[in-house]
């Protein structure tokens, strides 16, 4: 491969990646440098490109499902919930409303173990290890949750086409009500490590700064837009699962430096925690699947014991079904920003396109104008603070 | 002559049964039971429709137009009907198709599917456990019964009788659930026709030992090898091996029939005994050659024998399983090489 830059005279071409701890999985960078001070850099990617988007359009609706989990494996349940909610809209399926309530206490349990997986890893990244050890304390209770109801840890596929695959248990209940209770405490506990340590400030503060008009311009989304001040949320502007019902804020930041995107996230596990608290409080009765025999899979238990169910379960994972023709867009606020799914279908059983937009594809594209002019060991600091996941940049 | 199928008037022809009608003008009727071949069998009850001036549903397989005839098809009291007859089949069903041979091209499933894509067929649960009977023996060791799975729509007994003419096999209706049996198990020829229409999984092949699901399988379209008719049958291929002989009806010379060669004589394509090399008797032991030495061995020895007894000592017997033009050329060879007009053939095998 001929390199982008072109070495002058003083100048340093460095490689950082594709296999560096700090670049989160395997992103590539190339550096120019010019003594200590980076003159340009260019992310290169595609290292952990799988063909998800193509693999899609060989495998039927149902079995896509599984391949979401693989997008940004730190949130498989808020990429579960972004991919059914399309195809749901596609088909013209109503969800019960316990399976919507459902389906925000994941999307938001997903949001808090990401950002706490992120708070952890970058405080790593930029030396400081006490604070990983807390995160990841309370980010197992949600694993250990997201394994009561599923079975898997990181690779749910809970979130299904016309529901969710089963209906909570009241130990899942009780272990949810716990967390919730005694989560804001340890939020206090990450920010006493942090929020005023004077090295985190250093690191942090005025570092990679990304003004309110690039975030804008470049179309990023989530932490990174609100960090750069922009009151921006989807759960908000195109409501989904009946967010428009709870009441949480928006934080957003006035720098759009790396502290600000701590601070950010760190307030978004606060509203996390507050719009849990709701769910839990109002979670109705009901069934957990829509009645669409054709398109959503028959209760597991039904299919042991009862042949239509069996043989509909059958039919449907072997790919009998027909989608509507069209097309659609849909996408939600993933703990890394807007993740959608355009979804053509040409009336069979597999789409025609499955496009994904990623926020971690573009909010790494803004890296460039944080950190060009700054020195090369704020790179580490800019690279980790917008949260990227390889797995969703590369697809 | 005129009739109306849902509003719809068309000119017919006397003599059509209203399923006929609808399926020239693609109007959909569910059959289980209804096969082009043989008269109408009837035991389904899931092709019925409505015929104004008629109290009860008829059955469109064996009902004739007549002129002015208001048909219906798909009314609320139409469909319940069919409901309540699929139910019905499905309340005695084992849940089977996970281990089911058919399971992806099983009528049961399609029309399950079907019938209930907006809503369930059945408001309780149907069905009996899993593997509920083992298989039981049959007319021929080529086809394996599972009587649980049986629909028993009466296909295999009435193409048995009415086209292959046999009369093989009868519905026994002693017991709890009546089942097909092979009473005259004698008059079997192992033709496998009853194998090929059985639109579940209650007539399964037993001949091979890997079974590939629909979606898995590659079809080749090919002639039989086996006698001078040609039949036109199909390879099922999975993981590279042939695993299943299909038919299609719509296909000369055979249309869908087939004989006991055809259909379950297909393992020696992939068996390993199949010879691959040339072979020639050292010190009484086969013993692998090249085909330069086979052939060299072969022309010494006609030619030896030529000489010394003469070319009607020689005489050459060809396959049937080779084409017309290889035998064209092997009896060329035997009357102007050899000089002898020994020629046969084996025309069957
Ligand atoms: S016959 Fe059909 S419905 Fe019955 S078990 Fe086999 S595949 Fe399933
Ligand atoms: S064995 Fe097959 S063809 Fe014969 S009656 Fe039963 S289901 Fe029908």
């Amino acid at each position: 491969m001929t390199l982008p830059l072109k070495k002058e005279r003083d100048e340093m071409i460095l490689n950082m990646g594709p296999q560096h701890p700090a670049t989160h999985g395997v992103l590539r960078l190339l550096l120019e440098l010019e003594g200590e001070v980076v003159k340009k850099v260019v992310p290169i990617i595609g290292y952990l490109h799988r063909g998800i988007e193509k693999l899609g359009e060989e495998r039927t609706y149902i079995q896509n499902l599984v391949l979401t989990d693989r997008l940004d494996y730190t949130a498989a349940m808020s990429n579960n919930l972004s991919y059914a909610l399309a195809v749901e809209r596609l088909c013209g399926i109503e969800v019960p409303e316990r399976a919507r309530v459902i389906r925000v206490i994941m999307a938001e349990l997903a949001r808090i173990a990401a950002h706490l997986l992120w708070i952890g890893t970058y405080a790593l990244d930029i030396g400081a290890i006490t604070p990983f050890f807390y995160c990841f304390r309370e980010r197992e209770k949600i694993m250990d949750m997201f394994e009561m109801v599923s079975g898997q840890r990181l690779t749910p596929s809970y979130i299904c086409i016309g529901g969710v695959r089963k209906d909570i248990t009241p130990t899942f209940l009780e272990a949810l009500r716990n967390f919730t209770d005694t989560f804001e405490s340890y939020i206090l506990d990450y920010e006493g490590l942090l929020s005023k340590n004077p090295i985190w400030l250093a690191r942090t503060r005025d570092v990679a700064v990304l003004s309110k008009e690039d975030a804008i311009n470049w179309g990023t989304t989530g932490p990174v837009l609100r960090a750069s001040g922009v009151q921006f949320d989807f759960r908000r502007a195109t409501p989904y699962c009946g967010y428009e019902n709870y009441e949480f804020e928006i934080p957003y930041g006035t720098r759009g430096d790396c502290y600000d995107r701590y601070r950010v996230r760190m307030e978004e596990l606060r509203q996390s925690n507050r719009i849990l608290k709701q769910a839990l409080n109002n979670l109705p009765d009901g069934p957990v699947l829509a009645d669409v025999p054709y398109i959503v899979m028959p209760d597991k238990s039904q299919v042991l014991t009862d042949i239509e169910a069996l043989i509909k379960h059958f039919k449907i994972a072997s790919g009998a079904f027909q989608i509507p023709k069209g097309e659609v867009y849909s996408s939600i606020e993933n703990p890394k920003g807007e993740l959608g799914f355009y979804i053509v279908s040409d009336g069979s059983s597999r789409p025609y396109r499955m496009r994904i937009k990623s926020s971690c594809f573009v909010n790494l594209s803004a890296l460039p104008f944080m950190v060009e002019g700054q020195m090369v060991a704020d790179v580490v600091a800019a690279v980790g603070s917008i949260d990227i996941v390889l797995g969703e940049v590369d697809r | 002559m005129l009739v109306k199928i849902n509003g719809q008037e068309y000119e017919v022809d006397q003599g059509t049964t209203i399923l006929q009608i609808a399926r020239e003008k693609g109007i959909y009727i569910p059959t289980l039971c209804y096969l082009e071949r043989v008269s109408p069998i009837g035991s389904c009850g899931l092709c019925v429709v409505e015929v104004e001036g008629q109290d009860e549903l008829v059955q469109a397989c064996n009902t004739y137009v007549e002129d002015g005839m208001v048909i219906n098809t798909d009314t609320p009291s139409v469909k319940a009907a069919r409901k309540a007859a699929l139910e019905k089949i499905l309340e005695k069903h084992p849940l089977d198709c996970p281990v089911c041979d058919k399971a992806g091209e099983c009528k049961l499933q399609d029309l399950v599917y079907e019938l209930g894509y907006e809503e369930r067929i059945s408001h309780k649960v149907v069905g009996i456990p899993l593997l509920k009977e083992p298989p039981v023996s049959y007319s021929t060791p080529g086809i394996k019964y599972y009587p649980s799975r049986c629909v028993l729509c009466q296909r295999c007994v009435t193409i048995c009788s009415e086209y292959v003419g046999r009369e093989v096999l009868v519905v026994n209706e002693e017991g709890d659930k009546p089942r097909i049996e092979p009473l005259y198990a004698d008059r079997c020829i192992s033709c496998g026709e009853c194998l090929a229409v059985c639109p579940v999984g209650a007539l399964t092949e037993n001949v091979s030992p890997l079974k590939v699901r629909p979606w898995q399988k590659k079809v080749s379209r090919t002639v039989c090898p086996y006698c001078g008719v040609g039949c036109v049958l199909e390879l099922n291929v999975g993981d590279n091996r042939v695993v299943k002989v299909t038919v299609d009806e719509s296909i000369p010379p055979n249309y869908g029939t087939l004989c006991v060669k055809g259909r379950f004589g297909f393992e020696f394509i992939n068996s390993e005994k199949r010879l691959k090399r040339p072979l020639i008797r050292k010190n009484d032991e086969f013993q692998e050659v090249s085909w330069d030495e086979a052939l060299d061995f072969v022309a010494e020895k006609l030619t030896a024998i030529k000489e010394s007894a003469g070319p009607d000592a020689i005489a050459g017997l060809a396959s049937a399983k080779c084409t017309n033009e290889d035998n064209y050329v092997f009896q060329k060879f035997m009357r102007a090489v050899i000089g002898t007009n020994n020629v046969d053939h084996c025309a069957r095998l």
